[in-house]
């Protein structure tokens, strides 16, 4: 592989750190890789905010090799959301762009005295002030820093003002709308007055049989293009599944706690489709092009008037924005749906944990536990997206009410004593799949390495149907139990392996197809168990930073509203029978039931010989 | 109105259960757009079958046994494995995740199809109710 750039911005000294050998073969790249890169420096006394924090930004071995779905990069260290570990990995451009740079990432440590932002191309490293471009968006700051480099082609990835403000769940965004979301990573970019990181480069890809590569990868995407699911994402987007997924009861609606919302199809993929939609966007090189370009017709929504004309072509919702702003707060404005998304995205605010933390205030308040003496004298009201909008402001400015939203829900809902009613794992807000509808969320929740995540295992696909036998995974009743552990526990190796790549979930590769690509990318001869055996073991490093960082069986729950039934809807009267299935994994995994770390002998059994001694002091 | 699937009688039940079921009509009212079915050969049949039928606002204009593609130009075409289809006749396998996960391929708008979950998981509620057996 190519070397990673590492960059003090204290001291502004660089350089380039080759990865050894067997750390490129056991990890690939990606976010495993950075577990393994990254592992002596996160330790449980470090803090996020402080210069020592390291951000390491990685490709995978097939990122900008025009494979199927791998134009993706990787953001690792230690959130300042959860206190655990943190990765988001991110589409669009930027990955590719680096490789072709000749890095294949970029480590930040250190803080900067002020304002910031690199410029990378294959002959040099810029560290130029960025004092001008505090305060601006996400979308602000492409053209500005475009111009200013006079590089028309670079792609920029950086921050907006939620970032420079310490917003626990700020995000790094590129190419308008492409985002690092979850785990806050873009708060500490923002400590470090880390603006952003501009890329231009005109290398080639390096692959040991590139001419093996090419035909296979072709073929992949050949294959790709004409996939049912891969057409579905073309069509109608990430939405694309909101009507099915209200009908079998794991969408979740009024912050998780109605299972039936009748507006629902007003606001689905399918709508879109009908209505507003003017074209659709990709990645780089991906044949789905799952991204929305929508156009609001004048006399929709007034939310947001303050940037774009209704006319003008933009971003529309993926599914997490669309469900997160609709049904989850009881709105069915498709339009105010667009322009809230849209102004997290300026604003550099993960969408997930916004709207989550949102809806919590919106729960509380309901519930008589907040009032408008708490809110500055707004009253929250399901549907009001007038009031989201001002919420969305004042969090990303950490005003007035804003200030506790920006926490996130945990502590939002500590703040006011109901931490309870906070729908999140281990501080990070749970994603829109509801594990009530499709139980094997329940175990990938509560396992997940970086808290409630459906990026560590979307295994609602396989809850509906996708079993693979190529990889082992078998269907199981999708609101079942304990029967399932070890077929979440695979899927999550599965995945894992794809976050180390860095491929897309939505991409639906043969697993036979992911190991020729790997095989002659990387010049290895694996087969498909190896490469569960590659995540397997990314996934128990994982896990283990954690547990040297605080994190015990305890940490391994649901909050009480997933342990509640609905009375109607699609998932009546189901609630995933969590300890049964925890014991079940545990014992799957091979993990110790008591303090919840990988038992010995199967971290000796991964090769991670070093871990082993660390946790249980060989 | 019964019959043994995947015969030509019961392609006829079928047409029949659709135009006389008060809860397809509504579900369905809106449904506009012909289909062909394709069943693979596999298991106990040894030949692709085509089963063409003309659905429309809830009724069922039309049936027909078809000998080749080309005889018509239908608005959708669900292609599966003789296998496949049998388990969603059996209720094993669902239509909508049958879809999604490769094991019913569809021609046709992805997008009108998601938008009429209900509408197709109806359908196939009447294909069911109308078989007395499956051929194995």
């Amino acid at each position: 592989m190519q070397p990673i750039l590492k960059v003090n911005l204290t001291t502004r000294e660089t350089s380039p750190f080759t990865v050894p050998a067997e750390w490129e073969r056991d990890y690939l790249g990606g976010a495993s890789l950075a577990a393994r890169l990254l592992y002596t420096s996160l330790t449980r006394d470090l803090d996020p905010f402080s210069p020592q924090s390291p951000l390491l930004f990685l490709t995978g071995p097939l990122t900008g090799s025009a494979g199927p779905a791998v134009g993706r990069f990787v953001v690792c260290g230690k959130s300042p959301a959860t206190g655990l570990w943190a990765e988001s990995n991110c589409g669009g451009f930027w990955g590719p762009e680096l490789r072709f740079c000749g890095y294949d990432g970029v480590w930040i440590t250190g803080r900067a005295e002020g304002p910031v932002y690199l410029s990378v191309t294959e002959n040099r490293l810029e560290v130029r002030d960025a004092a001008h471009l505090w305060g601006l968006d996400t979308y602000e700051i492409q053209s500005k820093i475009k111009d200013e480099l006079g590089q028309p082609r670079a792609h920029v990835m950086g921050i907006g003002p939620a970032g420079e403000n310490g917003v626990l769940f700020a995000n790094i965004l590129c190419d308008h709308g492409r985002a690092a979301g979850r785990t806050g990573l873009g708060a500490v970019m923002g400590f470090k007055n880390l603006k952003a990181v501009a890329v231009q480069g005109r290398g080639k890809i390096p692959l040991f049989e590139s001419e093996k590569y090419n035909m296979l990868r072709s073929a992949a995407n050949h294959a790709l293009k004409t996939d049912n699911l891969s057409r579905v994402l073309h069509e109608l987007g990430t939405a694309s599944g909101t009507d099915y997924f209200e009908y079998l009861g794991s969408m979740p609606k009024k912050y998780y706690h109605a299972g039936v919302f009748e507006n629902a199809g007003k606001v689905s993929g399918a709508t879109m489709a009908e209505t507003i939609l003017a074209g659709m966007s990709a990645c780089h090189a991906c044949v789905i092009a799952c991204g929305r370009v929508v156009r609001l017709p004048e006399g929709t929504s007034e939310v947001s008037k303050d940037f774009g004309s209704l006319g003008e072509r933009r971003k529309g919702p993926e599914y997490e924005t669309l469900v997160g702003f609709g049904p989850n707060l009881l709105n069915d404005d498709l339009a105010a749906i667009t322009r809230l998304g849209e102004l997290c995205d300026r604003y550099g605010m993960d969408v997930i944990s916004a709207s989550n933390t949102i809806g919590l205030a919106f729960h509380l308040f309901e519930q008589g536990i907040i009032s408008d003496k708490d809110t500055g004298g707004l009253a929250l009201r399901w549907g009001d997206t007038g009031t989201v909008e001002q919420l969305i402001h004042l969090t990303a400015r950490r005003e007035g009410i804003g200030a506790c939203l920006a926490e996130g829900s945990r502590r939002f809902g500590a703040r006011f004593g109901a931490e309870d009613e906070a729908v999140q794992v281990n501080g990070l807000e749970v994603p829109y799949h509801d594990p009530r509808g499709v139980s094997g969320m329940a175990l990938v929740y509560a396992t997940s390495p970086r808290g409630a995540c459906h990026n560590q295992s979307d295994y609602f696909f396989v809850d509906m149907g996708q079993a693979d036998a190529e990889l082992g995974l078998e269907f199981y009743e999708r609101q079942g139990g304990a029967e399932k552990a070890a077929n979440v526990a695979r899927h999550q190796d599965w995945r894992t392996l794809c976050n180390s790549l860095v491929m897309c979930m939505l991409a639906n590769v043969p697993a036979e197809t992911v190991v020729g690509l790997i095989n002659s990318a990387c010049g290895l001869d694996w087969s498909v168990s190896d490469m569960l055996r590659a995540g397997e073991r990314g996934w128990n490093l994982k896990r283990a930073i954690n547990n040297r960082m605080g994190l015990t069986r305890a940490n391994d729950k649901l909050p009480k509203a997933l342990l509640e039934p609905y009375a109607e809807g699609g998932a009546a009267g189901y609630v995933p029978p969590l300890e049964e299935m925890l014991a079940a994994y545990y014992s799957a995994r091979g993990w110790d039931p008591v303090t919840g770390r990988p038992s010995k002998e199967k971290l000796l059994d991964l090769g991670l010989d070093d871990v082993a001694n660390d946790l249980w002091k060989l | 109105m019964t019959a043994i699937f995947p015969t030509p009688e019961w392609l006829e039940k079928l047409g029949e259960k659709l135009n006389a079921d008060e809860q397809y009509a509504r579900i369905a009212k809106n449904w506009e757009g012909d289909m062909l079915v394709v069943i693979e050969p596999g298991g106990p049949l040894k030949e692709q079958l085509l089963y063409y039928l003309d659905l429309w606002h809830g009724k069922c204009r039309r049936t027909a046994v078809l000998k080749d593609l080309s005889e018509a130009k239908p608005a959708f075409v669900l292609k599966a494995t003789y296998d496949n289809i049998a388990r969603i006749m059996k209720g094993e396998l669902d239509p909508m995740q049958a879809m999604l996960t490769r094991k019913l391929q569809v021609q046709g708008s992805m997008a009108y199809m998601m938008r009429n979950v209900p509408t197709v998981l109806d359908f196939v509620r009447c294909c069911r109710d109308v078989t007395t057996n499956i051929l194995s």
